[in-house]
C-alpha cells in the first residue's frame, strides 16, 4: 500500500505529509471499504480485513489482532 | 547442548551466563526455580481438590453426596403425602472442560483457550461446567441427563488450566512469563486471588469465655465450647456448647443463618441409644475415679440429667423423633420423611459432622457422642477454672481457609440451591400451570427434564464469576463465615514482590478490622516460623493482614492415617476414662476420640509417634501433627490432639535423634522445644532445631539486606516499600493488558543480596538501581529526607521509568440486557462525513491510531459511527456523523499496541479494541525513592556532575542523602549494605547479605572493611572528598558506598493538584473535593489555625472567601434579610440589559393595591413593580454585601426549619463612597 508506504519529508514541512496525501476531508474516499492489514496474535501472519469483516485470522481463526507499527514517520521533540 | 536436567541449586552469586542461557533457552524439563512455584502451590493444590484426577473422589464429589437425593411431590399441597408422585433427583456427577472455543466458532483449528488470550481479550478464563443428574419416578427406573450450567473460571495451572506441568520453554510459547506461578482466576482480563482466611482450627473444642454468649438469654455465662466441624466437602458447621449459671449446658448451631439452641443431653440421647448413668458414667468417670468425688462437677451432672426430665424423652428413637419434629421446617426436608428420619437428617448435617456425614453408621454416631461428651467435659473443666481458656487469636487454633476450598464450598451450594431452589420452583410452577399433569403422565415426560430445566436458572457459573469480580458472598447459608464481601482481591503485577506476596498474604477476617480492640492483632509467639514478624502493614490492616513465612506450608489433602488408631491402642490407650485430668488425658484424631491415657503415658505415646513420623515407619505419615498439650496447673486442657487434615500450616526443621527433617505445625509448636541455632540446643531439652534463623521471615522480609542490623521497623516500611517499588512485573508485558502497569528500564541486580534472591529468581524482575550514595550535607537539597542525584546518572538512566495504561474501548453497551446482541455501532470513520485534516492525521483508515503516535490530551484515540442494517442485511452508516473517543490525560504518551478483539464466537465485526498507551517517567523533582532499608526521600535536585564533590579516585556519588537520616532511624543495616555493596562493586563480587551471619566475634563492619582495605580504600567506608564546586578537600571524610535504590510508584505526576478556581459544589459555591475532577486541597481547621497564629489575615480572607465561597448578595438593611429582597421589573424597559436593576425589600414595602385608599400623591418614595405586575412602594434600604455561600445556603435551610436569620447592618457598614475622608479630629485635652 503506497500511502502506507515512509514518505521523504517535503519542504514543506512533515505536517502536511499526513495531510498531503490524505485530504484534507472524508471525501469520497471512504467508499472504497478501506483494507487494513494486521498481525494475528496467534500465529502471526499477515491477516487483511475490510471495513465490515468479521476479526479472526483466515489461516488460524485467532481472536485477537494487533495493528503493525506504522510506516509513517513519527516525528517529536525528545525532551 | 547435553540435555541434562535444569539445576535449581542457587547460591548468592551473579550466575550472569546462566541465567543469561536459561532466559534465551527456557528450560524444556522444568523450572529453574521451583521454590517460586511451591509458594504458590496451596492455591492450585486446593483448587485441584474440588475435582480430583487421581481416582480418589473430590471436595465436589464429597459435597454432591451431602447434598443427596431431592424429592418433588406433585398434585395438591396441602394434600397427604401418600398417594402422590415422587420424583426423587440427584445430582450424580459434575464435570468441569478446559477452557475451550465455544463449538458455535467453526473457523478455529486450534479449540484451547490460553490464559494470554483471556488477558488480552479483557475476558474470563473459564470452562464449561456440566452436570449429569438422575432421577426417577416412584422409585422406578433411573433416567440420567446431563445439563450444562454455564462457564466457570478456572484458576490459572490448575489441573483444568491448559497451563497444567508446561515447562518453561513451552509457557513462554504460549504468551506466557517463564515462571509463569497461576494461582489465580481470570477474570475480564483483570487477575484475581482469592485471599487466604484465618479460621478457627477444625475438629478441636476451644475453650472461650466470650462475654458476648451471655446475650444468648437469661442464666447464659460467658464460658462456651466452640467446636468448628469440618465436613468432607470442607464445608463447616460450628457446633457451641454453653454453659449456663446452673450448671447446665446447651448446644448452639446455626443453620441458613438462624440460631437454634438445644439442651445438650437431648444430642446424647438421640446420637444413641442410652441411659442417665451411661452418660453420667461418661462424662465423670468410673465409680471410685477420683473424678467421681469432684462434687462440683458430680452436682452440674445430676442438674443436666435432671432438667431433662422436664421433656419426657428417653428413648433415642423418641428423640430422634422429637428433633425431627422441631426441625422439619428448618432443615428443608421432603414431606415424606418421618420424623424419626428428620432427627436422623438433623443429626447427619448438623452434629458433630466431621465424624460422620453421609450414611451416618452407629459407629459414627458413637464417635459424635463421645466427642460431645468430650466437650462437655472440658466445658466444666473451664467453668470449674481447671483449664485456661483457648485463644482464638493465636495461630496455635487456626488453620488457612484456601482459595479453591471457598471455591468449592461456593459451587456446592450454588449445586445445592439450583436443585432444591431453582428446580422445585419450576416443577411447581408447571404443576400450578398445568394442573391436570402429574409426574406419570407423557405430558410431564415431554417437559422434564428439558423444559423445565431451562425454566430455572441454569447459569450456576455466572454466580461464581460474579463471587470472583467483586468478592462478594451471597449465600443462603452464609458458608459458616463471618464476613460477606472481601474475598477476593486483584494480583497486581506492580512489581514482582508484590505480585508473589499476594498468594503469601493471610487475612485475618474483615469483620475483624472493625474491632476496636487490639487483641487480634498482636504479635503472638506462637506465630513463630508461620508468620512473618515483620511482613504486615502499618496502619489499619496492621496485624490483620499477615504474610506466611517462605517455608511454611499449608497441607491440601487427607493424609493416611488409617494405622495410627492401631498404633495408639498398642501403645496402651484405653477405652475408659475420667473426667480429671490427673487420671486421664484424652487421645484425639481430626477430632474423633480414639483413646485415653494417663498424663505421662501420652508423652510417651507422643514420643513414640513423632519418632516413627520422622523416621518414616509404622505407616505414620511426616507431616501428622501430634499436638501434645501436657497437663498442667490451670493451662490449656490436656490432651494428645493428632491432626492429618488439609487446611493446616506446616514447616520443616530438624528432628535431634534422627537428623531428619520433620515437619510441625502450630498446635504442637508451642509446646516443644525448638532451638533456633545450634548453639542453643540443650540436652534432654531441645527435641528439634530450626534450619535457618531465616526461616521465620517471609520472601519479602528475606529480601531486606542485613535486616538483623536495622531497627526493627524499618524493616516492616520496606516490606511495604519493596511492593511498591516500580520493577518489573515479567517478561511477558506484550502480553499484559493491565490497567496501569510500571516498569524500571534500567533495572539491575543488586550487589548486595542473599541466596534466596537467586532461588526465588528475582533476577528476572529487577526491582532497582545500584547507586553509589554519599552521606553528606552538601547542598542543603538533602535536607529532611530529600536525595540529590547526580544529573549525569540521570541522564545514564537511572530511575527510569514507564507506565503503560490499558484502554479499552467497546462499542457494544455493557449493559446485561442479551436482547439488543446486534450491532449498533462500527469503528471507523462514517462514509461522506466531515473529518477534520487533524484527526484525519492521527487516525488510520480503520478509524484507529497508528502504533507509535504520540498522543496528547484532547487528541482523538478513535472514531466510530453508527450502522443500521439495510434490507440486504449489510451495515450502512445512515447519519454521516463520525464521533471520536479522546485521550484525557493531561501527559503526553504513546501509543504502543492497538489490539482488534474479536468475539470467541470468531462471527462478529470489529466492536472492541484495547489500546495501550505508554508514558514516559524519567524521574523529576518531587518523585520518591527509597533504599531496601525503610529509608525513603524525595528527590530535591538533579545537581550537575560537574558540581558535585568528588572522591580521590575521582569517583562522584550518583545519590546523596543527609547523614540526619541515620541517628533517629537506626538503620545499620544500610552502612552495613553500603560498605558491602562498595566492595562487591570493586571486587567484582556478589555479596551475601542474609542476615544472623555476623556476630559481636566476626563483625560485618570487620568482613567487608577488610574487603575495601584489600581494594586499598578505607576499612571504615570513609573517604576524603572535594567539593565539587571549589575544588577544596572537605573537611570530613565521607561514608561513600553503593547501595541498592528502588523508585517507588509514588510520583508528583500524579499528585500534583493546583487551581484558583474551577468547578464548585452548586449548594454552598465551594470548591470540590477530588483531585480527578480539578478541586482543591482543603484548608482545615489545623490550617485556619495556623494562619491565624502568624497573623497572616489577608491571606486567611483569601483562603477561606475569596478562592472559595465568595458570594455578593443583596440585603434588606431594615429588615435584615437576604431572603426578602427581589429585584424589580421595569415596565418601560423591554430588555433586560437596558434598566439598571434595583433591587427592593418586599418585607419591608407597601403593596399598593391591598390598600385602597392610599392617595398615591401622599406616597413618598418610589413605586415599583414586581414581576407579576404588583405596585410596591418602600423596601428601598437594600444594599450588596459579599458574604460566604454557605452563609446563604444556612440561611435558606434554617429558614424552612423555620427559623429566621435577622442581619443587623448598621448605618456605618453602608458602603463608603467617593474618596476617603480624613477622620473627624479628636479633640485634644477636653
Amino acid at each position: 500500500m503506497p500511502r502506507e508506504e515512509y514518505q521523504v519529508p517535503t519542504t514543506s514541512g512533515a505536517s502536511s505529509a499526513g495531510a498531503m496525501t490524505r485530504g484534507a476531508t472524508g471525501g469520497e474516499r471512504h467508499d472504497s471499504r478501506a483494507v487494513m492489514t494486521y498481525i494475528c496474535g496467534d500465529c502471526g501472519g499477515n491477516v487483511t480485513l475490510s471495513k465490515d469483516a468479521l476479526v479472526a485470522c483466515p489461516h488460524c481463526a485467532g481472536r485477537v489482532l494487533y495493528k503493525e507499527r506504522t510506516k509513517r514517520m513519527v516525528q517529536f521533540e525528545a525532551r | 547442548m547435553a540435555p541434562s536436567a535444569t539445576s535449581t541449586e542457587w547460591d548468592h552469586q551473579f550466575d550472569t551466563l546462566r541465567r543469561q542461557d536459561l532466559f534465551r533457552n527456557p528450560p524444556t524439563d522444568h523450572s529453574a526455580y521451583p521454590a517460586l512455584q511451591l509458594a504458590v502451590n496451596p492455591h492450585i493444590e486446593s483448587f485441584n481438590a474440588i475435582f480430583r484426577g487421581d481416582g480418589k473422589p473430590g471436595l465436589l464429589a464429597h459435597g454432591l453426596a451431602d447434598i443427596g437425593t431431592k424429592v418433588f411431590l406433585d398434585g395438591n399441597d396441602r394434600a397427604d403425602p401418600e398417594g402422590r408422585n415422587r420424583l426423587n433427583i440427584r445430582i450424580k456427577d459434575v464435570t468441569l472442560q478446559k477452557p475451550q472455543v465455544p463449538p458455535s466458532n467453526k473457523l478455529a483449528l486450534n479449540r484451547e483457550i490460553f490464559p494470554a488470550e483471556c488477558r488480552e481479550r479483557h475476558a474470563t478464563y473459564r470452562g464449561k461446567l456440566s452436570a449429569t443428574f438422575e432421577y426417577d419416578i416412584n422409585g422406578g427406573d433411573t433416567i440420567e441427563f446431563t445439563r450444562e450450567l454455564g462457564q466457570v473460571p478456572i484458576m490459572i495451572k490448575s489441573n483444568r488450566c491448559h497451563l497444567e506441568n508446561n515447562s518453561p520453554d513451552l509457557l513462554v510459547r504460549r504468551k506466557e512469563e517463564s515462571e509463569e506461578l497461576g494461582g489465580y482466576f481470570i477474570v475480564n482480563g483483570n487477575e484475581k486471588i482469592i485471599r487466604l482466611l484465618q479460621m478457627n482450627k477444625r475438629n478441636f473444642p476451644m475453650a472461650i469465655n466470650r462475654p458476648s454468649f451471655t446475650n444468648r438469654g437469661a442464666g447464659y455465662t460467658t464460658y462456651g465450647i466452640i467446636l468448628r466441624s469440618v465436613r468432607p466437602d470442607e464445608t463447616s458447621q460450628t457446633n457451641v456448647l454453653h454453659y449456663l449459671k446452673d450448671g447446665n449446658v446447651t448446644f448452639r448451631f446455626s443453620w441458613r443463618k438462624n440460631e437454634y439452641l438445644i439442651p445438650v443431653i437431648m444430642i446424647l440421647k438421640a446420637l444413641v441409644e442410652t441411659n442417665d448413668r451411661e452418660i453420667f458414667e461418661g462424662l465423670i468417670g468410673p465409680m471410685g475415679s477420683k473424678a467421681a468425688k469432684n462434687t462440683f462437677l458430680t452436682d452440674r451432672v445430676e442438674l443436666l440429667l435432671r432438667t431433662y426430665k422436664a421433656y419426657r424423652l428417653y428413648s433415642k428413637s423418641e428423640t430422634r423423633a422429637y428433633l425431627g419434629q422441631k426441625f422439619r421446617v428448618v432443615l428443608g426436608v421432603p414431606e415424606t420423611m418421618s420424623d424419626y428420619e428428620v432427627g436422623t437428617e438433623f443429626l447427619r448435617r448438623i452434629v458433630c459432622v466431621h465424624l460422620g456425614n453421609v450414611d451416618v453408621t452407629e459407629k459414627q454416631d458413637l464417635d459424635k457422642f463421645q466427642m460431645v461428651l468430650f466437650m462437655i467435659r472440658k466445658l466444666y473443666a473451664l467453668a470449674a477454672g481447671e483449664c485456661a481458656v483457648d485463644n482464638p487469636d493465636a495461630i496455635q487454633n487456626q488453620e488457612i481457609l484456601l482459595g479453591g476450598f471457598l471455591y468449592g464450598q461456593i459451587l456446592k451450594e450454588r449445586l445445592d440451591d439450583f436443585l432444591g431452589t431453582s428446580v422445585r420452583g419450576a416443577i411447581r410452577d408447571y404443576l400450578r400451570r398445568h394442573p391436570a399433569v402429574n409426574f406419570t403422565s407423557e405430558e410431564f415426560k415431554k417437559e422434564f427434564p428439558g423444559g423445565i430445566f431451562r425454566k430455572s436458572n441454569e447459569n450456576i457459573a455466572n454466580g461464581l464469576e460474579y463471587f470472583l469480580s467483586t468478592g462478594n458472598l451471597v449465600s443462603p447459608s452464609g458458608l459458616d463465615l463471618q464476613q460477606t464481601a472481601g474475598f477476593t482481591v486483584v494480583a497486581e503485577k506492580l512489581n514482582f514482590l508484590r505480585f508473589i506476596s499476594h498468594f503469601r498474604m493471610v487475612h485475618r477476617g474483615a469483620f475483624f478490622a472493625q474491632l476496636k480492640t487490639t487483641a487480634v492483632r498482636k504479635l503472638l509467639p506462637e506465630s513463630w516460623g508461620f508468620m512473618c514478624p515483620v511482613h504486615t502493614p502499618d496502619g489499619s490492616p496492621c496485624g490483620l493482614l499477615n504474610h506466611m513465612t517462605h517455608k511454611c506450608k499449608i497441607m491440601t489433602d487427607h493424609l493416611d492415617v488409617s494405622n495410627v488408631p492401631a498404633l495408639v491402642a498398642e501403645l496402651g490407650a484405653v477405652e475408659t476414662s475420667s473426667a480429671s485430668t490427673d487420671e486421664s488425658v484424652v487421645i484425639m484424631l481430626d477430632g474423633k476420640v480414639i483413646g485415653w491415657s494417663t498424663p505421662k503415658e501420652s508423652l510417651r505415646i507422643a514420643d513414640c509417634l513423632r519418632y516413627w513420623k520422622v523416621e518414616g515407619t509404622h505407616r505414620v505419615p511426616l507431616q501428622l501433627e501430634i499436638g501434645y498439650v501436657p497437663p498442667s496447673n490451670g493451662g490449656s486442657y490436656p490432651g494428645l490432639y493428632l491432626s492429618s487434615t488439609p487446611a493446616r500450616m506446616v514447616r520443616p526443621v530438624k528432628y535431634l535423634p534422627l537428623q531428619k527433617e520433620d515437619f510441625v505445625g502450630p498446635h504442637e509448636q508451642p509446646y516443644m522445644s525448638i532451638a533456633v541455632v545450634p548453639q542453643e540446643i540443650e540436652s534432654g531439652v531441645s527435641t528439634h532445631v530450626e534450619y535457618d534463623p531465616t526461616n521465620m521471615l517471609s520472601i519479602l522480609a528475606n529480601m531486606t539486606p542485613f535486616s538483623d542490623f536495622n531497627q526493627s521497623p524499618r524493616n516492616m516500611y520496606q516490606c511495604q516499600m519493596g511492593k511498591q517499588t516500580m520493577g518489573t512485573p515479567g517478561t511477558a508485558i506484550r502480553h499484559r493488558t493491565d490497567n496501569k502497569s510500571y516498569r524500571i528500564q534500567t533495572g539491575q541486580t543488586p550487589i548486595v543480596r542473599a541466596p534466596l534472591h537467586n532461588t526465588y529468581g528475582f533476577d528476572n524482575f529487577p526491582n532497582g538501581m545500584n547507586a553509589v550514595v554519599a552521606v553528606i550535607s552538601y547542598t542543603g537539597y538533602d535536607m529532611d529526607d530529600a536525595m540529590i542525584i547526580n544529573k549525569s546518572a540521570h541522564e545514564r538512566g537511572f530511575g527510569h521509568g514507564t507506565v503503560y495504561k490499558t484502554k479499552k474501548i467497546t462499542l457494544k453497551d455493557d449493559s446485561r440486557t442479551r436482547a439488543a446482541k446486534s450491532v449498533v455501532k462500527m469503528f471507523g470513520f462514517a462514509p461522506h462525513s466531515y473529518v477534520s485534516a487533524a484527526y484525519q492525521g492521527m487516525l488510520d483508515d480503520d478509524g484507529l491510531p497508528h502504533v507509535g503516535r504520540m498522543v496528547k490530551e484532547d487528541d482523538v484515540l478513535c472514531a466510530y459511527h453508527t450502522v443500521t442494517p439495510d434490507y440486504n442485511g449489510n451495515l450502512v452508516n445512515l447519519d454521516g456523523i463520525t464521533h471520536y473517543e479522546k485521550y484525557k490525560d493531561s501527559e503526553v504518551g504513546f501509543i504502543e499496541e492497538v489490539r482488534l478483539i474479536g468475539a470467541e464466537s470468531g462471527s462478529e465485526p470489529l466492536q472492541t479494541i484495547s489500546i495501550k498507551i505508554r508514558i514516559p517517567r524519567s524521574p523529576v523533582i518531587g518523585d520518591k525513592f527509597s533504599s531496601r532499608h525503610g529509608q525513603k526521600g524525595v528527590l530535591s535536585q538533579k545537581w550537575p556532575a560537574t558540581d558535585m564533590p568528588f572522591s580521590e579516585t575521582g569517583i562522584q556519588p550518583d545519590v546523596i542523602i543527609n547523614p540526619h537520616a541515620f541517628p533517629s532511624r537506626m538503620t545499620i543495616g544500610m552502612f552495613v549494605e553500603s560498605l558491602a555493596g562498595k566492595a562487591g562493586a570493586l571486587h567484582g563480587l556478589a555479596q551475601d547479605s542474609t542476615p544472623f551471619r555476623f556476630d559481636e566475634e566476626n563483625t560485618a563492619g570487620d568482613y567487608f572493611g577488610h574487603q575495601l582495605m584489600k581494594a586499598g580504600f578505607n576499612y571504615h567506608g570513609n573517604e576524603p572528598m572535594y567539593s565539587g564546586i571549589t575544588g577544596e578537600e572537605l573537611g570530613a571524610d565521607i561514608y561513600v558506598g553503593v547501595v541498592y535504590y528502588q523508585r517507588l510508584r509514588h510520583m508528583v505526576n500524579d499528585k500534583y493538584q493546583v487551581r484558583t478556581t474551577g468547578p464548585v459544589v452548586p449548594t454552598t459555591g465551594q470548591p470540590i473535593k477530588g483531585r480527578k475532577r480539578g478541586g482543591g486541597i482543603r484548608v482545615g481547621e489545623m490550617e485556619r489555625d495556623a494562619l491565624l497564629a502568624h497573623g497572616t489575615a489577608f491571606l486567611l480572607q483569601d483562603r477561606l472567601l475569596n478562592c472559595s465561597d465568595y458570594t455578593k448578595s443583596w440585603i434588606c438593611r431594615r429588615c435584615g434579610s437576604f431572603l426578602s429582597v427581589q429585584p424589580t421589573v421595569s415596565q418601560f424597559a423591554p430588555g433586560k440589559k437596558k434598566a439598571p436593576s434595583m433591587v427592593r425589600c418586599r418585607n419591608c414595602a407597601v403593596k399598593l393595591d391591598d390598600s385602597e385608599g392610599i392617595d398615591l400623591t401622599e406616597i413618598q418614595g418610589e413605586i415599583w413593580e414586581d414581576g407579576q405586575g404588583n405596585c410596591w412602594v418602600g423596601g428601598d434600604q437594600t444594599t450588596q454585601v459579599v458574604v460566604p455561600g454557605a452563609l446563604k445556603f444556612l440561611d435558606v435551610e434554617l429558614a424552612a426549619m423555620g427559623v429566621k436569620l435577622k442581619y443587623r447592618i448598621d448605618k456605618s457598614d453602608e458602603p463608603r463612597r467617593g474618596p476617603m475622608k480624613p477622620l473627624k479630629q479628636i479633640s485634644i485635652g477636653a
